[in-house]
């Protein structure tokens, strides 16, 4: 008989057998020891929550210290109160069944006593069951800014964002609709919440701060600018505009289009005052689209925000780099393939504030030991350097120029005796009508407040959107 | 009448002691964790049991059972384990699962008495492959077939029983298997024809490997049940193997188990959602959906730590359906990676055990069938504790011996009677 014999196949079989069971142990190991702290620290992972349904949780605390989540008693267990609906988004909520967003998502070892800052802490409560009783959350939140933006976005869709050009520090983030956070940590009404809030198209959970993705629309011109000013274009050359255009007969029946049928020259600061897609358009093309796309890049275009909560990286193309010309074109004026979310743009006007450093964006501030001291800092790290300088000055005063030239589109931003920069835009996109869009900073000569808002499907586009990012402005200054 | 001729079984009831401590002790500390007291009187059902393992022991003492000494302790506790576990995380199954290891017990002691030659299975191999495929596609049948959980492999009567036929398939197939590639496992003898590097399978592998390969794919297709179908193509690869020593053969079978995979991942919805699950459980559209079971089972690994977090003192009731599904996951955070490891140990013992039986056996068909029957005990754990481990798609495979279920327990219990009972005959051949 050629071939093994059957004992020599048990004992192969046998082997085999016992290399798997060997490879199936490690696996196990993998999840035990090398993959345990990040699914301990899971937002979703019901232990979390359940580790402390006996004390109260942490409080998360606006930049007033004022109670934006707190724990009450509610029978044998304890449960969360979210006094301030208008950042249901950004606290988020810590549900027993759901899991955890938001802040409570994002800091929920914090908010149980076993900070990652403290080993200590969390070695005596995974081995000795000893809890350190938990701090609190400081968000940057400014009660006065994120009521006046809640107030003036009220009844649209659409997101504004504000915060502060040298520290990254966010002062508003307001994203409607939003939803009551109360619900769905209320055993009664949880599932009932839950379903309506996931089948809700207009995505009410979505924190579209961050989260949502639009076209930047005419926004966008202000990275276009930047990257023609680098590229040794003068803002001075007047540029000619003959609605409608196009480069070569090799677009064939593609044109780009001027928003006010234009024939003229222009230069930079009548362009940004009449946001001309043409003049964009033309020097998108000349400077080339794998300049503007560095430059884009540079702004965080298609990047993940370094942000401490959940956040979109959006696209600069679908092939993320601009090599049709049609399509260097578009994305010039803002269009093509784009996308980009609100404090996207928030930062690329902080970076103009900010003598072009872009800083880290977050939420919050510091966590807090229980007895109100630092236990650790949030953000507060040097920033990237974009743009030079001397670029961050001329485009300061372009788009100062922008909100208050005789006819600027982005006038609805003005504010008596404060020099605001600004820039509006209107988003054509799949969805129905254009969505409207402001970014800009304040004051002009020493910023304080950067900001982004958008208002999806709006009538007008970007003047609805200036008058929101005029009153949030207002607000942070006091005027 | 069965003749009485006892015979001592030591090291067997040596290790049964044991059995009974680490049951015990397991089942107090569950019962007192979730009460926060103990009293002697939820003992009871430990203690019935625990009885019932003592009087295996003494019915092989006293028919004078010659066969391995190791097997059934190591079928035993891992049972009184399963005990441990339902208590703690199903407690309202625990009668359920107490009267189906009645009638297991009672198929144990049939297995021990009755085929007294087991030659007979290999005379009746067809007929065991027609009973096989004729309990195959039962669950198919209008009136007593059940579809759960997405899975049409039941047969039952509402409200009274529910029993997965494909568990006894398995036994089925492999004494078929062993009996089919023993007559035709001569034809090796002739060289074998090569075309190039690869030799040529002769028909009567080649034929089979194709008919099994289309029974397995139908499986995947009509009863939706991806651990069946696993499983059924294993035991033939491995039984293949086991028989030829050709690894060619398992290869093929393994790229057109692949094809198929891949085509039924691009056809059929439930294979590429069972998929998608395992490549991304933790997606935000699937984690409080689809993913959701394999999520939470993975947290519960990830609170395992060395030594777990204590009998009783865990989360894994969060794990939907953990006491049939999951169970490796519970009892490794409560346990730990350490007791994990021992539950595995006591699994490749049990293997161990079977393949030195199957290596001892007097005849060629004895060896396939006892080296079958192990493979059947190694497979399931790999699969499902993969499975439980994200290292492989999850199926509706069960942990032996130790998860909630009626019909694997029975099958199991049936399965060790016959790897006992070829034991018995090698001892008797042997002297």
């Amino acid at each position: 008989m050629t071939g093994r014999s059957v004992a020599a196949n048990i004992r192969g079989l046998t082997l085999i057998i016992a290399i798997l069971f060997l490879l199936t142990s490690i696996g196990v190991g993998y999840w035990t020891f090398v993959a345990a702290s990040d699914l301990n620290g899971d937002p979703f992972n019901p232990r979390l929550i359940a580790a402390v349904r006996d004390r109260a949780r942490g409080r998360i605390v606006d930049a007033g210290n004022g109670d934006l989540a707190a724990s009450f008693r509610a029978g044998d267990a304890y449960r969360r109160r979210y006094p301030d609906r208008s950042l249901a988004q950004v606290v988020g909520y810590a549900s027993f069944k759901y899991g955890a967003s938001g802040v409570e998502g994002a800091y929920q070892q914090a908010l149980i006593g076993q900070d990652p800052s403290d080993l200590l802490g969390q070695w005596r409560a995974r081995y000795l069951d000893e809890r350190t009783a938990p701090g609190s959350i400081a968000l940057g939140i400014d009660a006065k800014v994120q009521q006046a933006a809640f107030a003036a976005l009220a009844g649209r869709r659409g997101a504004v964002v504000a915060l502060d050009p040298k520290t990254g520090r966010i002062l508003a983030s307001v994203s409607l609709p939003n939803y009551d956070p109360n619900l769905l940590v209320d055993p009664a009404q949880q599932d009932v919440a839950w379903g309506q809030l996931n089948g809700n198209k207009d995505k009410p959970l979505l924190n579209r701060v961050a989260q949502g993705v639009y076209p930047p629309g005419s926004t966008f011109k202000i990275i276009t600018a930047a990257a023609a000013l680098e590229s040794g274009i003068s803002p001075d050359q007047r540029i000619r505009v003959d609605d409608p255009f196009q480069a070569d007969k090799s677009w064939g029946d593609y044109f780009v289009r001027s928003a006010t049928r234009a024939h003229g020259d222009f230069d930079m600061a009548l362009a940004f005052q009449r946001s001309e897609n043409i003049y964009f358009a033309k020097v998108g093309l000349q400077i080339g689209g794998a300049n503007l796309a560095e430059y884009a890049r540079k702004f965080g275009i298609g990047r993940l925000p370094d942000l401490d909560l959940a956040a979109a990286h959006g696209q600069l193309s679908n092939a993320g780099s601009l090599d049709r010309p049609t399509l260097a074109a578009d994305t010039s004026y803002g269009q093509g393939e784009l996308q980009v979310s609100p404090v996207q743009m928030a930062l690329v006007a902080a970076a103009v504030a900010n003598h072009g450093i872009m800083v880290q964006p977050h939420y919050a501030t510091a966590v807090r030991d229980p007895g109100g001291g630092i236990l650790r800092t949030i953000g507060g790290g040097a920033g990237d350097q974009v743009i030079r300088p001397e670029t961050a000055a001329r485009l300061t005063q372009l788009l100062v120029g922008a909100v208050e030239a005789p006819g600027a589109f982005a006038f609805g931003a003005r504010i008596p005796n404060v020099h605001v920069a600004g820039k509006t835009g209107t988003a054509e996109n799949p969805s129905g009508s254009p969505h409207g869009w402001f970014v800009g900073f304040a004051p002009a000569e020493d910023p304080q407040i950067a900001v982004a808002v958008i208002i999806e499907n709006a009538a007008d586009g970007g003047v609805d959107a200036a008058p929101i990012g005029g009153q949030v402005i207002r607000a942070f200054l006091g005027k | 009448m069965i003749r009485l001729r006892p015979v001592a079984r030591l090291a067997e009831l040596r290790l049964l002691v044991w059995v009974a401590a680490f049951s015990l002790a397991g089942y107090a500390v569950v019962v007192a964790a979730a009460a926060g007291k103990f009293s002697w009187a939820q003992l009871l059902v430990p203690v019935i049991v625990l009885g019932l393992f003592a009087a295996l022991h003494a019915f092989l003492v006293a028919v004078g059972f010659r066969g391995d000494q190791l097997l059934l302790p190591l079928a035993l506790g891992l049972t009184g384990l399963g005990f441990v576990l339902v208590e703690r995380l199903a407690p309202n199954l625990l009668i359920k699962q107490l009267s189906w290891l009645v009638l297991a017990s009672g198929a144990f002691v049939a297995v021990i008495l009755i085929p007294r030659d087991l030659s007979a299975l290999a005379r009746y191999k067809y007929t065991w492959a027609l009973l096989g495929m004729a309990l195959l596609v039962s669950p198919l049948l209008p009136v007593v077939g059940r579809e759960i959980n997405g899975a049409r492999i039941w047969v039952g009567i509402t409200g009274v029983m529910q029993f997965e036929p494909w568990e006894l398939v398995k036994l089925a197939l492999v004494v078929f298997f062993a009996a089919y590639l023993d007559e035709y496992r001569e034809i090796l003898s002739a060289p074998p024809r090569r075309f190039g590097p690869i030799p040529l399978p002769p028909l009567p592998y080649l034929l089979p490997i194709v008919l099994m390969w289309v029974v397995a794919m139908l499986v995947m297709v009509f009863e939706k049940d991806l651990g069946a179908t696993l499983l059924f193509f294993g035991i033939f690869l491995a039984m293949l193997y086991l028989a030829t020593g050709e690894p060619f053969y398992t290869v093929i079978g393994l790229l057109l188990l692949v094809a198929g995979g891949v085509v039924a991942y691009h056809v059929f919805g439930h294979v590429a959602a069972r998929v998608d699950v395992w490549l991304a459980p933790f997606a935000s559209d699937l984690r409080f959906d689809t993913g959701y079971q394999l999520t939470q089972g993975l947290f519960s690994l990830g609170n395992a730590g060395l030594f777990g977090a204590g009998l009783g003192n865990g989360m894994p009731e969060r794990i939907p359906v953990v006491w049939s599904d999951f169970v490796f996951d519970a009892f490794t955070e409560e346990v730990g990676f350490a007791g994990a490891l021992a539950l595995l140990a006591l699994y490749l013992a049990f293997v161990y055990r079977g393949m030195l039986v199957a290596l001892r056996a007097p005849t060629t068909f004895l060896q396939l069938l006892a080296g079958g029957l192990s493979f059947i005990i190694a497979f399931q754990t790999l699969v499902i504790v993969g499975g439980n481990a994200k290292l492989i798609p999850l199926t509706g495979i069960t942990l032996p011996f130790v998860a909630y279920g009626g019909s694997s327990l029975v099958t199991n219990f049936i399965l060790c009677g016959l790897l006992l009972r070829v034991s018995d005959i090698t001892a008797r051949v042997r002297g």
